[in-house]
């Protein structure tokens, strides 16, 4: 009896310990895979960023701040890539969550079958950044593909979608506001939070539909808003994939997205220290954005638990 | 359920492991081999592989293909891992960079003991494999550039076939005798970067780089805003596909060419795609090869090179059995009876008079051009400097090509930058 007492006794500050072994054993292939996958890479490509690292003679020099000089004066390409970059930041963001939320609040209705629709308007997001559904988009605004034949039957002669330079990036904006899947259902579950009873009494005091929008589900749903926006921002200027398949950045460039410049320079002509230089430059960029946005949500963002303005 | 979800797990994982475990088991030498090509050139190397792993059971070949572009990056990634496959399908372009960087392994040593056995290949047809005196690269087959005519179409419109010396004028007025006669493009885009290369050889026996590779090898701007005038008269009278059509419809390999759907009537093409071309068209039409057009009063614009070579990589684990491979796929009667020329015509003379006798249409017409350009043709230039990539990928797409094609500058005023850019590049390499 003594010994088991002691034995617990002892055993409980030990206890602590090997919880927390045990934890760190369950996220050991994680971590591991963290550490030698993406923060290894990212120390390495910081360094490499202020050399001329090339891929396939695996060599480079230190060469200074030459890659910044160089992308920020030199090359023509790069400014072309940052206005498209902006460009499709700019429109596809907020396109996005318009669309998000829109069909996040037809979908906050109890209607038979609202299910069904849930997913049929999330599948897209889950297929969203993959090959497939960008081969389908190259289809769609083709020349002879779905949106122009539908013009047609309509007596209007459709453009060439892709091949025009001031249509070109719209279809891959357009694209983007077709995606709205994940945005939504992190919409539909802050929806769902709003009590009942605000509306209910808002009702009462004679608001319209518009009213009680813009008064409770709007107020109520910043801290959403704020979640959603940060995490489209920071996704938008990463887009990648929909240029890769159907644009392949032409023409004139004007689709030429900054992930998209960086693969080229890394991967295609070797590059990698230039390359770097470039994804840091982005990783700054974003990372100020973000904190402008965190900044500025005191000024726009509600929280129920909030004591109010001091 | 958790029992069930283990067992899923370890099958999972056996299945995974399985393979592994069997080749070691059988005691198999492993040759990883990559290419790139079209789905008809994947088709026939896989077949030929399999043929050789069934005459050599302790013989297992791994291979991997993909596309020109997704070749480089892959295989460039590959390089700086230490993870490149023993043999490498390499190109004429990029050799001497590949060389530079030390990643390809010297196969005088397999050529001398003969485990390569070169005595039925001409000396000319190894050449553009050495670097530096050495050889590094097997060539595959013999090719050049190509104007393919669909002879139906021609016949369609109520048009002679051109005289083998043709020019670009008459070639301007086919293409737009075409267009009106069938309402079809006489042809896809013109604006690829080896027409610009070996733009200067018709007119004035100059290669878009020096001999160095330090700087362009033309001084002359008029040749190539010439060129590009055509195509912009072309593009606007709908003789050739429009640019703005071409970005559209995206780089979809050799099958996709407009001849292949019959909206176009002539193709520009390597003489080896010939047989993906006429494979993917069917083998109820007709085509007929003719050399690039020349100026008028100039000289052939063609040129013989190695269509690719197979390369033996410093870093392969097995290169004697490598070496054994390339000699059996370039010499073996077999192996080229499944291949059909589709990489070029073959080198060795002695798969050539055999396969003579059986040939497809597309492979004979190929053997015939071949023939036709040895009697006619402009030689062969050093191959490019390591920056043509950039060069190409940087300037003469996106400030040259493309500003000229949609009209947002005259070819007057984007040659000049594109001489100054590309000297730039070219100079600090």
């Amino acid at each position: 009896m003594a010994a088991t007492l002691t034995k617990a006794k002892r055993r409980k500050p030990s206890n602590f310990g090997q919880d927390n072994l045990v934890g760190y054993l369950f996220i050991g292939p994680w971590l591991a895979a963290f550490f030698l996958f993406t923060l290894i890479p990212i120390a390495v490509s910081l360094v490499l960023s202020f050399t001329d690292y090339n891929v396939l003679s695996n060599s480079g020099d230190f060469i200074g701040l030459d890659n910044f000089q160089r992308m920020f004066f030199e090359d023509r390409r790069y400014a072309r890539s940052v206005n498209a970059t902006l460009k499709y930041v700019v429109f596809a963001v907020p396109l996005r969550l318009v669309f998000a939320l829109g069909v996040a609040m037809l979908l906050n209705t109890w209607r038979r079958g609202v299910g069904v629709y849930r997913a049929a308007f999330y599948a897209p997001s889950i297929v969203g950044g993959s090959i497939a559904v960008a081969v389908m988009w190259r289809e769609i605004f083709g020349n002879d593909g779905l949106v122009n034949f539908t013009l047609n039957l309509l007596g209007i002669e459709g453009p060439n979608w892709l091949g025009r330079p001031e249509t070109a990036i719209w279809t891959l904006i357009i694209l983007a506001a077709w995606q709205f899947g994940s945005p939504m259902l992190i919409f539909l579950a802050g929806l769902k939070n709003i009590p009942r009873h605000l509306y209910e009494s808002a009702e009462i005091d004679g608001a319209n539909a518009f009213q009680r929008f813009l008064r409770i589900t709007l107020p109520m749903l910043t801290p959403i808003i704020f979640f959603n926006l940060i995490m489209q921002l920071i996704s938008g200027f990463m887009v990648f994939t929909q240029a890769f398949i159907v644009t392949q950045g032409k023409p004139l460039d004007t689709t030429l997205f900054y992930a998209l410049y960086v693969y080229r320079r890394a991967f295609e002509l070797n590059e990698m220290g230039y390359a770097s230089a470039m994804a840091w430059v982005m990783l700054m960029v974003i990372a100020l954005l973000t904190a402008l946005v965190f900044r500025s949500s005191s000024y726009w963002v509600h929280y129920e638990s909030d004591e109010g303005p001091a | 359920m958790k029992n069930r979800k283990l067992v899923f797990i370890l099958i999972a994982i056996a299945l995974l492991v399985l393979p592994t475990l069997l080749a070691a088991a059988q005691d198999q030498t492993v040759v990883r081999i990559s290419w790139w090509g079209s789905q008809n050139r994947h088709d026939r190397t896989i077949a030929t592989i399999e043929l050789y792993e069934e005459l050599n059971p302790d013989i297992d070949i791994v291979y991997e293909f993909q596309g020109w572009g997704d070749h480089w990056t892959k295989l460039s990634t590959q390089a700086a891992g230490g993870e490149l496959p023993d043999i490498m399908q390499h190109d004429y372009a990029r050799i001497e960079e590949w060389v530079a960087n030390g990643l390809l392994m010297p196969l005088d040593g397999y050529i001398g003991s003969g485990v390569i056995d070169t005595m039925n290949i001409a000396d000319s047809s190894l050449a553009g494999g050495m670097v530096d005196g050495q050889m590094y690269g097997i060539n595959l087959g013999n090719n050049s550039e190509v104007f393919t005519l669909d002879t139906d179409a021609f016949a369609a419109a109520g048009l002679e076939l051109p005289a083998l010396d043709w020019t670009w004028t008459q070639f301007e007025e086919i293409a737009n005798q075409i267009q009106d006669a069938l309402g079809i493009h006489g042809i896809g885009v013109l604006t690829s970067d080896q027409l610009w290369k070996s733009q200067y050889m018709g007119c004035c026996d100059q290669w878009a780089y020096a001999p160095d590779g330090m700087s362009l090898g033309y001084e002359d701007d008029q040749p190539l805003i010439d060129y590009y005038n055509m195509l912009l008269r072309l593009q606007e009278s709908g003789g050739m596909q429009s640019y703005e059509d071409s970005v559209a419809r995206g780089d979809q390999g050799v099958e996709a060419q407009l001849i292949v759907s019959q909206e176009a009537a002539m193709a520009y093409h390597w003489s080896n795609q010939i047989v993906a071309v006429w494979n993917a068209s069917g083998p109820e039409r007709n085509f007929v090869m003719y050399p690039i057009p020349r100026p008028e009063g100039g000289q052939s614009q063609n040129y013989i090179k190695p269509s690719m070579f197979f390369a033996v990589t410093s870093q392969a684990k097995n290169p004697d059995e490598a070496a054994a491979f390339i000699d059996w796929f370039v010499n073996s009667v077999e192996a080229n009876e499944i291949l059909e020329a589709e990489r070029g015509v073959p080198v060795s003379s002695v798969v050539r008079e055999s396969l003579l006798p059986n040939l497809g249409a597309a492979q004979a017409e190929m053997f015939n051009y071949l023939g036709l350009i040895e009697m006619d043709n402009s030689p062969i230039r050093p191959a490019d400097p390591a920056a043509h990539a950039d060069v190409v990928g940087n300037i003469f797409g996106p400030e040259f090509v493309e500003p000229v094609m949609y009209g947002m500058i005259s070819p007057e005023e984007a040659a000049p930058y594109l001489r100054e850019e590309a000297n730039r590049i070219l100079a600090a390499q």
